[in-house]
């Protein structure tokens, strides 16, 4: 169960083998990488800044995690968001969740990316060839606050 | 008290943090309104970026919450992480 924010890239592969040989007594493993889109706006994206605020961001998703840990029957997890700058086709986000059946880990997965676009301290901005555009929060990201 | 500002107020203002000295307990409003007199910078900034919102001591609040000196106050525009 570990979380981890950082500036480095990192290697979904070498995860996934490490995760996947610990937890012995899982059923399902399944992983989701977020990446970096090439085009945004109808414009190239050169690359993104995501800029964080740790302090806060540790203490809600820790929060949100413990939610859902009530919620669903999940063994063990592994969650890596990066920070700085990130260029297109990069990861930014690598979540890998052990349960005895995978309809729990699919939930857990799917819940936990949408409080984390709504309640996790991170801003992104897309810096295109000439000019840049911060993300805004999308009105469809908020949908969770009312299947909650 | 510690004031942190984020993403697009943070470029708004010109820098990530402010330090003031508040007596007592203070509405957030009341602090953003006594940073708005200090510098036309600040006014432009919150008139600029829309929908902040507000955290004490890394708990999400209200713009109607209450700070005291040894807080940290958190303001920023609508997060984008994931």
């Amino acid at each position: 169960m570990k979380i981890y924010f950082q500036k480095k890239s990192f290697f979904t592969q070498d995860n996934f083998d490490k995760f996947s040989k610990v937890n012995k007594t899982a059923g399902s493993i399944i992983s989701f990488v977020g990446k970096v889109r090439p085009i945004s706006n109808n414009k190239k994206i050169v690359d993104i800044e995501i800029e964080i605020y740790k302090k806060m961001a540790i203490l809600q998703i820790n929060k949100i995690i413990s939610m859902l840990l009530n919620k669903y029957k999940v063994l063990d997890y592994l969650i890596i968001h990066r920070f700085g700058k990130v260029k297109p086709q990069e990861n930014i986000l690598l979540i890998i969740v052990a349960s005895e059946h995978r309809k729990e880990g699919f939930r857990f997965i799917e819940d936990l990316v949408d409080w984390l676009k709504i309640k996790i301290t991170f801003w992104k901005k897309e810096n295109y060839i000439n000019d840049y555009a911060w993300v805004e929060q999308k009105e469809k990201d908020r949908k969770i606050l009312v299947k909650n | 008290m510690k004031i942190l500002y984020f993403a697009k107020l943070k470029q708004h203002i010109g820098k990530s943090s402010d330090s003031i000295k508040i007596s007592g307990e203070k509405r957030i409003y009341e602090v953003i309104n006594e940073l708005k007199k200090k510098d036309i910078k600040y006014m432009r900034a919150f008139e600029a970026v829309k929908n902040l919102q507000y955290a004490v001591n890394c708990e999400y609040v209200e713009v109607e919450g209450i700070v005291k000196d040894k807080d940290e106050l958190a303001i920023f525009p609508p997060v984008t992480g994931g």
